[in-house]
């Protein structure tokens, strides 16, 4: 696979107005004209306290003294908050002191669902621009050992910021091309978060009116696939994995993890958010699932009023 | 055992470069020297990298890397300047040259740049913290005027909102 096909600047294409996006769709979505409705409404400011640098409850006072409404996402995690009339996270002082990440929650949700244990091996395959690694340190207390990879140079810079600026000290960058990682050592914990249509990304608005569909999407599972067979290879026996997107095409979700347990004697693990979610598909577009695909997890926007986004936890048989 | 890292990784510091560094934190800011003994201290032309000791950095020793750790000191002039990050995380433990802004010094420091203070401390660099245990970064002090040495590019008049 040649090293440009991803991030190559690529011809989009119209599919349709917001009420007809997605429509092939439609059979799975549930409830799918308030999905539908939900892209008309602009993305809520979801920030992740990071406790590698602050006290969260400390960080929340700080900001509702500022006059923001802080409102937590759920129960279980006391580091997620939705903040509302927030248009430029970046600007305040606690983003400059590393006490703060602007982050969707869905993604945030990912580290959450691997969870790696204190003094891990984990490796992140495409970790920029960081918000995910930096989320993994925070887990893991900084300790044990975290490898963050990306291809990209450029986006190495972003990536080093992020680390940096949230007090990541436990991990180094590296940039090798995800699919073909050295295998030499196998890892605790391997997040895959994948690059993808990013069809749970897009919201209707004054700019955007129109879904563009990026024609390069159809040869974006052969590269997941090939993504998501390395990850597996790279696994420790009772090692854990997390493929994760931000598309609702079931042909780069459940289609791609499909591939893997045909391919290897791979298992899927319950996923444990917190919050409720949709279970993965058991068929699409004339193609029938492993039945163990309904453990994956589709969250969607009219749910989560978030990013859309798909994630499978793995383990080894 | 000893790790033997890929060409790619910083040298790691020799022991008196690291002797350095430890020394100048306890000398100028009291900052425990066994604080780094829990760090691989590597060292590439004019900076420090730390990056936690763990059992599993050997296993990942053969990667070819671009960047290790957290950048935490640069070489300027003959003083050792530790980075806005080091001290955000690490600025906690200091037990000197520390000067705690009421609202009024940091409006003037994020406006102006710097701000005019008394203190009996030799010139260097100072840790700026606030209310609240905030740990803001670092400073100057220089002829009665600590400069801001936070990166300007970050400081925004909006943090002061």
């Amino acid at each position: 696979m040649p090293r440009y096909l991803i991030w190559m600047p690529l011809t989009r294409e119209i599919v349709g107005s917001v009420n007809t996006t997605f429509e092939t769709y439609h059979n799975f979505i549930p409830d799918f004209s308030l999905f539908q409705e939900s892209l008309t409404k602009p993305f809520p400011v979801h920030l992740r306290i990071n406790s590698l640098l602050a006290h969260p409850s400390k960080v929340v006072s700080a900001l509702r003294k500022k006059g923001l409404l802080m409102t937590r996402v759920c129960r279980e995690y006391d580091t997620l908050y939705i903040a509302e009339d927030l248009p430029y996270p970046g600007n305040l002082l606690e983003y400059f002191l590393g006490h703060i990440h602007p982050q969707a929650m869905t993604s945030a949700l990912a580290a959450l669902a691997l969870r790696p244990r204190k003094d891990a091996l984990v490796l992140d395959m495409c970790a920029a621009p960081g918000g995910k690694s930096a989320h993994l340190a925070d887990l893991m207390g900084n300790t044990g050992f975290m490898v963050c990879n990306d291809l990209y140079t450029n986006r190495h810079v972003s990536l080093g910021h992020t680390l940096s600026r949230l007090g990541v000290q436990n991990s180094v960058v590296t940039g090798y091309q995800a699919q073909e990682f050295p295998l030499r050592q196998p890892f605790d914990y391997i997040l895959a978060d994948v690059p993808c249509s990013c069809e749970g990304r897009f919201r209707k608005t004054p700019k955007d009116t129109q879904y563009r569909e990026n024609k390069k999407k159809a040869l974006l599972p052969d590269i997941q696939k090939k993504i998501l067979l390395r990850g597996f290879d790279l696994l420790k026996d009772n090692g854990e994995m997390l493929y994760a997107t931000c598309t609702y095409n079931p042909a780069e979700n459940e289609s791609v993890v499909n591939f893997l347990l045909k391919e290897r004697d791979a298992d899927l693990l319950p996923i444990h958010l917190g919050i409720a979610f949709e279970p993965g598909l058991s068929e699409w577009d004339n193609e029938i699932y492993d039945k163990r695909l309904t453990k994956t997890a589709r969250l969607y926007p009219h749910h989560v009023d978030s990013v859309g986004f798909f994630m499978a936890r793995i383990g080894r048989r | 055992m000893s790790i033997r890292w890929a060409s790619s990784w910083p040298e790691l510091a020799d022991d008196d470069s690291r002797q350095a560094v430890s020394t100048y934190l306890l000398e100028r800011f009291g900052i425990p020297l066994e604080i780094l003994d829990k760090y691989y201290l590597f060292e590439r032309k004019k900076g420090w990298f730390i990056l936690g000791k763990s059992e599993q950095v050997k296993n990942g020793a053969h990667l070819k890397v671009s960047k290790v750790g957290l950048r935490a000191f640069r070489k300027v002039g003959h003083f050792i300047k530790p980075t806005t990050r080091f001290i955000q995380a690490f600025g906690h433990f200091a037990s000197k040259s520390v000067f705690q802004m009421d609202r009024p010094q940091f409006e003037t420091l994020v406006l102006t740049g710097e701000i005019p203070v008394d203190l009996t401390l030799e010139k260097g660099y100072v840790i700026l913290t606030m209310e609240d245990d905030v740990v803001l970064g670092l400073g100057f002090y220089i002829h009665g005027t600590i400069r801001s040495q936070l990166p300007r590019s970050e400081i925004r008049e909006t943090m002061l909102e």
